[in-house]
């Protein structure tokens, strides 16, 4: 059980005024739901709670520890991050892409075992591109390779799981298979930490949002007291109807 | 050494087979202990050069472009000058390798050195060398009375033609070697000191590079008495391109003179006959001025 | 990555090379028959044998073995430092900047060590040049990354004629190969065989880590991997590759870009396999691409660097139009 904490923390977004400091506690159990315009500095934010970018100010505490004081390989065992962009320079099957999950826990002079591709093609079974592992990543559909890069992550089996629209590119089914498996994951003590674009998937699956605004402002807290009609008009600049479908609410543009 | 030296002291005479020393033009000394039966030459010039010191029968192969004397050019090749086949070379068992600085590779003729092949480098600067690179070549192959003959006859010839033109009044002298880029010789190259043994002055002599690349505005402004290149009939172009500058005091004079293709080129013997030839012609350039 | 049996495909390799080696040594412009060449292998045969294919051609078809070794292995480490499928030490221009470091130090009169330590001295300024010009903001584009190291290649191809020019004559013909790839100056091939197999066995450990980076720093990063020192290690073990390869047999192009590019074909993208196929073949292709270059005009003698350009612009080329 991992629980990741901010304290004060400004991301650095280059040309941009400070914004307000984020102080958050990303509890084991909890799903996070980032919400904002776009360039409000969204992925930043994911990539400087996963160091691999620099905080303007404020710190990062893993367990109580600051980020930069533990090892970059300990990191990625409690850590890990699906990107929105991937390169794929070089030709790689989907299970050779699935299996560098593994990296962080192997060492220098390990070869990946047999338990190892058994956790990969586990993973891939899960996302449902199991009979796609032979193929080059390079060839699949959009879709396809987002639930190969979700299943990296799973490979990788960090306790904190950090996700840069994970839904995108994915048709209804994927969709909301996705959002269960993280919603599982939860269950099982994990923090999961995502940036979504889609206003009615945060408000379905996560039970805590943060919402930026340009201006640099935030705010954040329980879904059920972030998620107002009023508030995420101003965030988005744009008139929203709300209704409550099945105890969840649900905006669509007015 | 000096072991050696008290050991022939105490022996008496040396023993049957003196060995043939000389000093290479880098500097290091070559001994064999018998003339050497095979040899193989490197470059052109040294073809020729060995040809000279009387042992055109002991050479066995030489590098491509190696015309003179005309059996020489019979005989097998091993690769131009500066990618030898040392493959080529080392089964031809030669007994003599002579190798030219300017020419060959350093590194490359260690590899033979280090197989136990001798080899003779030669860079003729003067004609002094010339003279110096028979003898010795001919005294490595067994006919040393031969090339000091040679060598001497070359060497008098040198110095008649410079008792000769001593007090020939001077004259401004181009030598174009190319035209496409122009190109010239500075003073260090032997054909400047057949230009200036004949009472020439060598315009561009004192330019830092032995083979300089000079523009025509350079020449315009040097405004030389003589123009001279060397080739056949085909290369005469090359100097009446020069009338396009009437101007020119050598274009004024009709100073623009073709000398025979293959005498200046190398620095070898012929370069005797090369001299006189050019002194000649630098004689008939004072008459038309 | 799983791979079925790693062992398989380098034991192909191994053997390829060796038969390279035999035919390489039993071809030249003297006619030795396949048998002779056999028998002096296994000690006997005539004196002038030999010395000829112990003493001449065996050096020369190690150095060059080395050669094609190192600059494929450098070519493989640069193409994952970059992420990008058409790095090359000779397209990148390390290999001009090697040859400037080299000339320049011989130009000054030093040599042996002194020549292959400014070397890599050059090689080293050569990708520092090509990778921070060409490293805008965000990462390194491929048109951005070639133009940047086409025109710095140019530009040490210009400083390399200009010192040629200045060098006297009696100097020039030691020098002149730079320009075009030859073994035949290939002094001895032990430091770049000893280099290669180190840098082979300092890079396995790597192995995994390279294959992350591949997939980018930040995702790299993102696994664990330290990317910065990394990145480093890479480039300098790339320059030394390069500047050791380059002081044995001067720019000798396109073997960095041929060969991982076919290898990868058949074997994946599996550095750990990779980077000790690419020794093995570049190694086995250039000792082939030399035994051509010896005998295709014999007795005249091609530089090398002649036929890895005609095997390798066609390569390249393709590469480049499949990449739009």
């Amino acid at each position: 059980m991992t629980r990741l904490t901010t304290e004060a923390l400004i991301i650095d977004i280059p040309g941009c005024a400070s914004g307000v400091p984020l102080s958050l506690a990303i509890e084991p159990g909890q799903v996070w739901g980032v919400l904002g315009p776009n360039g409000v500095g969204k992925t930043t934010l994911l990539h400087t709670l996963a160091g691999l970018r620099e905080p303007r100010s404020g710190q990062l505490l893993l367990d109580g520890t600051p980020l930069g004081d533990i090892r970059r390989k300990t990191v990625s065992q409690r850590m890990g991050l699906v990107f929105q962009d991937r390169q794929d320079g070089f030709p790689a099957t989907a299970l050779e892409t699935a299996l560098i999950g593994r990296h962080p826990w192997l060492s220098p002079w390990q070869m990946e075992s047999g338990e190892n591709l058994a956790i990969a093609e586990r993973a891939l079974e899960t996302l449902d591109v199991i009979h796609l592992k032979d193929r080059l990543v390079n060839t699949l559909s959009g879709g396809e390779r987002q639930r190969v890069a979700i299943a990296t992550l799973m490979t990788q089996s960090p306790e904190i799981w950090l996700l840069d629209e994970p839904t995108n590119h994915l048709d209804l089914q994927h969709q909301t298979a996705v959002m269960k498996l993280l919603r599982q994951q939860a269950a099982c003590d994990r923090a999961v930490f995502m940036c979504l674009h889609d206003l009615n998937l945060a408000a379905r699956w996560c039970d805590q949002i943060l919402l930026l605004y340009p201006d640099g402002q935030a705010c954040w807290g329980p879904a059920r007291d972030i998620l107002v009609t009023s508030a995420l008009e101003s965030l988005f600049g744009q008139r929203l109807l709300s209704a409550e479908l099945d105890g969840f609410p649900v905006f669509v543009p007015g | 050494m000096v072991y050696r030296f008290l050991l022939l002291l105490f022996l008496g005479t040396p023993s049957a087979s003196a060995e043939l020393c000389v000093v290479d033009a880098i500097n290091r000394t070559l001994c064999l202990s018998d003339p050497a039966q095979r040899a193989v030459s490197l470059s052109p010039g040294a073809t020729e050069l060995l040809f000279s010191a009387g042992a055109g029968d002991r050479v066995v192969a030489v590098s491509a472009w190696s015309d003179y004397p005309v059996e020489a050019a019979e005989l097998p090749q091993v690769g131009d000058s500066n990618r030898l086949d040392l493959e080529a070379i080392v089964s031809l068992a030669p007994d003599l390798v002579v190798a030219w600085v300017d020419g060959n590779s350093r590194s490359q003729l260690e590899r033979l050195s280090d197989l136990g092949i001798s080899v003779f480098w030669l860079a003729p600067r003067t004609f002094d060398d010339i003279a110096a690179a028979v003898s010795d070549l001919a005294l490595l192959t067994g006919s040393p009375d031969l090339g000091n003959e040679r060598a001497e006859a070359f060497r008098a010839e040198i110095v008649k033609l410079k008792a000769q033109y001593a007090d020939a009044r001077p004259v401004k002298v181009f030598y174009q070697i190319w035209d496409q880029p122009l190109m010239t010789v500075n003073r260090d190259e032997l054909i400047s000191k057949a230009i200036t043994l004949c009472g020439g002055v060598n315009v561009f002599g004192g330019l830092p590079r032995l083979v300089p690349r000079i523009s025509r505005e350079a020449v315009l402004e040097a405004n030389p008495e003589v123009i001279i290149t060397a080739g056949s009939s085909d290369d005469r172009q090359w100097l009446e391109a020069w009338r396009e500058f009437p101007g020119l005091a050598a274009v004024a004079a009709g100073n623009l003179f073709l000398e025979p293709p293959d005498l200046l080129a190398r620095p070898t013997l012929r370069m005797a006959d090369g001299a006189r030839h050019l002194c000649q012609t630098l004689e008939q350039a004072r008459a038309n001025l | 990555m799983p791979i079925s049996s790693p062992y398989k495909p380098l034991l192909i390799l191994l053997l390829a090379g060796f038969l390279a080696a035999l035919i390489s040594v039993s071809i030249g412009s003297t006619a030795i028959g396949f048998e002779d060449t056999l028998r002096v292998i296994t000690g006997s045969g005539t004196e002038l044998q030999q010395t000829l294919i112990l003493e001449l051609r065996l050096p020369r078809t190690l150095s060059a073995f080395a050669t094609g070794g190192l600059l494929a292995v450098a070519g493989a480490l640069m193409q994952v430092l970059l992420r990008n499928p058409l790095a090359d030490p000779y397209v990148l221009g390390l290999s001009g900047g090697a040859a400037v470091g080299a000339l320049l130090a011989m130009l000054a009169g030093a040599a042996g060590f002194l020549v292959s330590g400014s070397a890599f001295v050059g090689a080293m300024l050569a990708t520092l040049l090509v990778f921070g010009l060409a490293h805008g903001s965000g990462s390194w584009t491929p048109s951005r990354l070639l133009l940047t190291g086409v025109v710095v290649a140019a530009g040490w191809g210009a400083i390399i004629t200009l010192i040629l020019s200045m060098t006297p004559a009696s100097r020039l013909p030691g020098m002149l190969y730079w320009l075009m790839g030859d073994l035949s100056h290939a002094a001895t091939p032990w430091p770049g065989l000893i280099i290669l197999v180190l840098v082979c066995l300092m890079v396995f450990p790597l192995g995994r880590a390279l294959n992350v980076l591949a997939r980018g720093s930040l995702q790299a990063a993102a696994l664990g991997v330290s990317v910065r020192p990394l990145e480093w290690s890479i480039y300098l073990m790339a320059s030394l590759l390069t500047a050791t390869a380059v002081t044995m047999a001067g720019s000798v192009g396109f073997v960095g870009l041929v060969v991982p590019h076919m290898l990868r074909l058949v074997l994946g993208n599996d550095q750990r396999l990779i980077l000790p196929a690419c020794a093995l073949a570049g190694g086995t292709l250039l000792v082939l691409a030399d035994t051509l270059a010896r005998v295709v005009i014999a007795p005249e003698q091609l530089p090398v660097g002649v036929i890895t350009a005609l095997i390798g612009v066609p390569t390249f080329l393709y590469l480049l139009y499949r990449s739009r």
